[in-house]
């Protein structure tokens, strides 16, 4: 069974960029564009990742990741923060909350790779075969 | 209440999660220029110690010269006298831009961005893209980036991986103030880790055939400008700090 991977970004092309990194794994990639979406498609769909952006606009990443560790339900996903902003007190903060891991943009797919197949067993998508 | 950033704690985790530090240099010279009790001398010595940070320093001190030949400011401390410390400040916000945008090139186009003297680039004529992210907070200003279309839809075709046929408007637009968000999410960091606390604004993407920067008034400009191949891009950063 595919494995759902949630990314939230306001960025299409981080959205694309992080589409075209999973597209040769068995992943089920779900969007969402801020944080209040990015916690219902979490609610409804229980991915098996979360990768998370800071600077959203409606609801940022940090707060998103804050709601996410209140609730019993969603607080055991793992997060990989996807973001720009390394500076010492975001990353603290976002530490002292609890992610398994951050990457700062720009990246490279296989670092996404990397650290993402660290939280979850990435499988190539079977190839399917003529009948 | 929280605990204050404890630097220690803080480079442990950054080491665990690979994330890298900004420039010693730039550093320092953020948290001189934050301090607004610092001694001019003190950011002099920062300054001169790096060549590439004095050379920007007297371009900014020296907006209409064309070459060093037309230098009216020749020393690092004369332009700090003349301009004040929103000079260094530019510097400091200018470095960390520089970088983000030169490893956006590498790692997601794999391509060598350089940075190129400004009058060495023709100005861009006509309709061209500009983008542009506003900073609040204990430092005031503005981040712009200008690209003719061809290298807008060069960089976004770079980045996605598809071919520039293939790309619509907004993916175009999208890309480009991706590019923006890359570069003022590294930069805002080290302001921030200066004591220089601001948010950033959601980027604007649009097209312009106005090449001019609006200067907030107190305020500096410092223009880059950078060339990959075809690929020809203007960075304007406008700043005024302290304002509360």
């Amino acid at each position: 069974m595919a494995i759902k991977i949630l990314s939230v970004d306001d960025s299409r092309t981080i959205r694309l960029i992080v589409g075209k990194a999973f597209r040769p794994y068995d992943v089920t990639l779900l969007e969402a564009a801020n944080g209040e979406e990015g916690l219902a498609v979490a609610a409804r769909e229980k991915p098996e990742l979360i990768l998370l952006d800071v600077t959203m606009p409606v609801m940022d990443g940090v707060t998103m990741l804050t709601k996410l560790k209140e609730d019993p339900a969603l607080k055991a996903i793992p997060v990989i923060m996807l973001t720009a902003e390394s500076g010492r007190e975001n990353v603290l903060q976002i530490a002292r909350l609890g992610v398994r891991d951050y990457l700062v943009k720009p990246f490279k797919e296989d670092q996404l790779l990397e650290k993402a197949g660290r939280c979850v067993s990435l499988q190539k998508r079977p190839v399917a075969t003529p009948a | 209440m929280q605990p204050p950033p404890n630097l220690n704690q803080y480079k442990e985790i950054a080491r665990r999660y690979g994330i890298a530090a900004t420039p010693e240099s730039v550093s320092r010279l953020t948290q001189l220029v934050a301090r607004q009790d610092s001694c001019v001398d003190e950011i002099v010595r920062v300054i001169e110690k790096d060549p590439a940070l004095s050379a920007r320093l007297l371009r900014v001190a020296n907006p209409r010269a064309t070459d060093e030949s037309e230098y009216t400011v020749g020393t690092v401390d004369e332009a700090l006298m003349r301009n004040g410390i929103g000079c260094a400040l530019l510097l400091a916000m200018g470095t960390p831009l520089s970088l983000a945008l030169t490893k956006t090139f590498q790692t997601m186009l794999s391509l060598k961005l350089e940075s190129v003297d400004v009058h060495q680039m023709d100005s861009l004529v006509g309709e061209h893209m500009l983008g542009s992210i506003g900073f609040a907070g204990k430092v005031v200003g503005h981040v712009y980036l200008r690209l003719s279309s061809t290298s807008a839809k060069a960089i976004a075709a770079g980045i996605l991986g598809l071919a520039p046929e293939e790309l619509g408007s907004d993916e175009i637009r999208d890309a480009a103030g991706e590019l923006l968000n890359i570069m003022t999410g590294n930069f805002k960091s080290n302001l921030c880790d200066a004591g220089l606390d601001c948010k950033l604004q959601p980027p604007r993407v649009g097209m312009t055939e106005d090449f001019s920067t609006p200067i907030q008034p107190g305020g500096g400009l410092e223009r880059l400008a950078f060339r990959a191949g075809q690929i020809e891009i203007f960075v304007d950063v406008t700043a005024n700090p302290f304002f509360d």
